[in-house]
């Protein structure tokens, strides 16, 4: 049980730190960014081509990886999220998957279509309670936990926190003082990239890396945002940690069934309170 | 003259809904706009402020050309908008509220809080609580005093006594009556009696135009006669 | 002056009709299949009618789906359950395959169709991840899983589905009456209230039509519709398997509705062709396939909006104007 208790909560703090940015574009700019996706296999895929530059330094091919996706996420948020401002949302989707599309093929392209395999880099465990737990794990649940205190600080205590929340609030009225908010949200569009980037290179050891991966973990943080309430970051704090659980918990019974799992409570989730975007 | 509009014509996709609107504003002046609902008046103001772009005509702000320009452009410019609705950023507590309407300009946010106590020295108690727990006319003080930050040459207000109880609209007139003089205001209004006070003078608007420009103080004094005329 | 609007009258009746449209579509085929090969332009109109059952969603009502694949499944699946397991008449399937994807539409619509934008694309995405993994895993018993299942069916009278050619015609007969269906269906009174509905919802409510139940409609509609093209896909193939209802290939028939025109008849068959030849002729000279895909997507998406159709109209009613 403890396991599957610590299970969840890494899942739950991986979900999170992809969903994040997810919630904040949606937010923000009422767009769905599927090259959120691509961005997240990109930092898998760039960890491990660079790993073996790099003796195997873990922490530095994560760095490197969240450096790589910087002026990637910045020149799509350039040429392709802020065309889409105020468009139907459907071109939205439409667009971001292309971007996607293209970069799944880049991805074959370059490293092929088979699985990569990735060894947990801390590698050792510790016993508690006679459990053996992955350290590892116990990282990323750290990780996702200063991630979370870091975003609730610059979200409660800067001013360009405060400024993106009145814009998610009411974007006009921020205009009508004069700010130019859409440039806060391209900020927060890179930062939320760096996280799928991160998020990528946290999961890849304890998952397959391979081509789809994007799509696949891109469906799972459409749920946890829908779930927690489009635009609210509070939300998809407690929906990424809650369905984390729901996908361990379901996982131990019924393997594949997990993700499943995850859309059951999504429709049901949408039964109770249907939503408009 | 510090507001010019000229023969201003403003769509919705295919619906037009201003119509060769045509007026102007001096400095320090408070000039009224009534009229009844879905007369275009708010529509009028948003264009101004840069929300809307017309399909012809002008907008001179002290001779020079803004329509058309970004709206943060022309708040910076010196005209500020104040919504209705008295929508301010609920999840900020009212002293954030004064933090981000000052941070593109220059002023100070201790500045900003003393104005904005001046106007209204009640407003010291509800400096840190969030600004969706405040009452209406509480949250149109607190709008006004945002606009007021960076001293700008020019304020549009719509509708700021709507869905206010009479005494809360004699606090809401006497704060805008106190800027009069220094400020130049444009006010979308429907409380005629509102009107009749503030305004040095009248435009009335109809299905997306100018009616009529009421100059005479005797005539807009008597809220009756502005009545008959909508 | 009266002759001419008597004019106007009897050629408005007649494009209104459909008769025309199908008398040009089944000749389009009939052509398109003797110059090419009559396999392939199967194929083509059987993705044909799943383009136009999908874009009577995306076109007509102003709803995305991204996950209409689930409806194809459906029909695929049902007609092939029901040969493996029941009978192998494959008249039989295709009508149990029909009836699978309205059931699916019909118990899915409730939910599905109260959101709009971007949560009814991703929930249909979602709901179709969930096809997928039953087929695959879940029901892989029923399903045969990953290699799906094999099939043969009965002969029956008059109709020898094994003969390409008779079969060529039969699906062009399955086309036609999509397509005539469709058109009465978006020239009734209820084929504008979809366009209300597109333009603006809420007036349509305030008018006092019970959109919701309209949206449900047209979602079962279109899913049978598309749970019917993958019927006739099994039968056509003689094996159904995961692909046919794999999520990543949404992406192939909201490519199609875009490039031949959304929201309009004409547009969807010319989309689906248009599809159906690039990604059968020009896929061989280029290898870098998928991303090509995602290129003219951003193309279509910035530049090419109204698709194939979309233009030909623009440049038809400006000649008109300019003529007047």
């Amino acid at each position: 049980m403890l396991s599957t208790l610590i299970y969840g909560l890494t899942i739950g703090g991986i979900l999170y730190i992809i969903s994040i940015g997810l919630s904040l574009t949606f937010g923000s700019m009422r767009i769905v960014n599927f090259a959120h996706g691509m961005i997240y296999t990109t930092g898998a895929y760039i960890l491990i081509a660079v790993l073996p530059l790099i003796q195997g330094n873990f922490f530095e091919g994560m760095l490197i990886a969240i450096l790589v996706v910087i002026p990637i996420s910045f020149i799509i948020e350039k040429f392709i999220i802020r065309r889409l401002y105020g468009e139907s949302i459907d071109y939205a989707i439409i667009a971001t998957y292309a971007v996607l599309l293209i970069g799944v093929d880049l991805v074959k392209w370059i490293w092929g279509t088979s699985p990569i395999p990735l060894s947990d880099p801390v590698g050792k465990g510790i016993t508690f309670l006679s459990i053996e737990i992955p350290v590892y794990r116990l990282m990323i649940i750290l990780v996702s936990i200063s991630i979370c205190a870091g975003l609730w600080i610059f979200f409660k205590k800067t001013i360009v926190g405060k400024i993106v929340i009145a814009g998610l609030q009411d974007r006009e009225a921020v205009r009508s003082l004069g700010i130019s908010v859409d440039k806060y949200f391209s900020i927060v569009f890179v930062l939320g990239s760096c996280l799928a980037a991160l998020g990528g290179v946290l999961y890849a050891p304890i998952t397959t890396v391979h081509p789809y991966m994007g799509f696949h973990i891109l469906l799972i943080s459409f749920a946890v945002v829908i779930v927690g309430g489009l635009g609210s970051l509070k939300g998809t704090t407690i929906s990424a940690f809650a369905l984390g659980m729901v996908m361990a918990i379901t996982g131990r019974f019924w393997g594949p069934a997990a993700e499943a799992m995850v859309f059951a409570v999504m429709a049901v989730v949408l039964i109770i309170k249907p939503i408009e975007v | 003259m510090l507001l010019a509009v000229n023969c201003l014509d403003v769509h919705y996709g295919y619906a037009k809904a201003l119509h060769d609107v045509t007026l102007h504003l001096l400095k320090g002046e408070v000039v009224c706009i009534a009229g009844r609902n879905g007369a275009g008046k708010t529509t009028l103001l948003k264009t101004i402020a840069g929300f809307l772009k017309p399909s012809k005509g002008s907008i001179l702000f002290d001779q020079k050309p803004i329509h058309g320009f970004a709206l943060e452009k022309i708040s910076l410019m010196g005209i500020r908008y104040v919504f209705q609705d008295k929508r301010v950023f609920g999840e900020l507590t009212v002293r954030e509220n004064i933090e981000l309407a000052a941070y593109p300009t220059k002023e100070k946010v201790s500045d900003s809080i003393s104005r904005i106590l001046n106007l209204y020295p009640r407003m010291s108690v509800l400096m840190d609580s969030k600004a969706k727990g405040l009452s209406g006319g509480q949250r149109q003080i607190l709008l006004i005093g945002r606009a007021l930050i960076g001293e700008p040459k020019l304020l549009l207000i719509d509708e700021p006594t709507e869905g206010l109880s009479a005494g809360i609209i004699e606090e809401i007139l006497n704060v805008i009556m106190r800027m009069k003089g220094e400020l130049s205001m444009l006010v979308v209004e429907q409380n005629l009696s509102v009107v009749s006070r503030m305004a040095d003078r009248v435009y009335i608007m109809k299905e997306g135009s100018i009616f009529k420009e009421i100059v005479d103080r005797a005539v807009i004094e008597q809220s009756n006669a502005l009545e008959g005329y909508l | 002056m009266r002759e001419k609007h008597k004019e106007k009258d009897v050629t408005a009746k007649v494009r209104n009709s459909g008769a025309l449209g199908v008398v040009v579509i089944a000749l389009g085929f009939i052509l398109f299949g003797s110059a090419t090969s009559i396999y392939r332009t199967t194929d083509f109109i059987i993705f044909c009618i799943f383009v136009l059952g999908f874009d009577l969603l995306y076109g007509h009502m102003g709803r995305l789906s991204f996950g209409h694949m689930l409806f194809f499944g459906s029909g695929a699946y049902g007609a092939g359950l029901l040969v493996r397991y029941a009978t192998p008449n494959p008249l039989a399937a295709i009508l149990v395959g029909i009836c699978g994807g309205a059931l699916v539409g019909a118990i899915l619509g409730p939910v599905v169709v109260r959101a709009t934008g971007a949560c009814f694309a991703l929930i249909n995405l979602a709901f179709n991840q969930v096809g997928y993994f039953l087929a695959l895993v879940g029901f892989a018993k029923f399903t045969g899983g990953e290699d799906g299942l094999s099939l043969t069916f009965s002969k029956i009278p008059f109709l020898s589905i094994a003969n390409p050619k008779v079969f060529f015609g039969f699906t062009l007969f399955c086309l036609c009456l999509t397509y005539y269906f469709l058109k009465r269906v978006t020239a009734s009174p209820y084929g504008i209230l979809l366009r209300t509905i597109k333009e603006n919802e809420t007036r349509a409510q305030f008018i006092g039509y019970n959109t919701y139940r309209y949206k449900w409609i047209t979602y079962v509609l279109s899913s049978s519709i598309s749970a019917f093209a993958g019927a006739l896909a099994t039968v056509n193939y003689g094996y159904v398997n995961p692909s046919f209802i794999d999520p990543t290939r949404n992406v192939e028939v909201i490519f199609a509705a875009l490039i031949g025109g959304a929201g309009n008849l004409y547009g969807a068959i010319l989309g689906g062709v248009s599809y159906m030849v690039i990604s059968n002729y020009l896929a061989r000279y280029i290898p870098r396939w998928e991303m090509f895909l995602g290129l003219a997507l951003l193309v279509l998406v910035f530049k090419f909006r109204e698709g194939i159709w979309g233009n030909i109209l623009s440049v038809w009613k400006s000649r008109t104007q300019t003529g007047a």
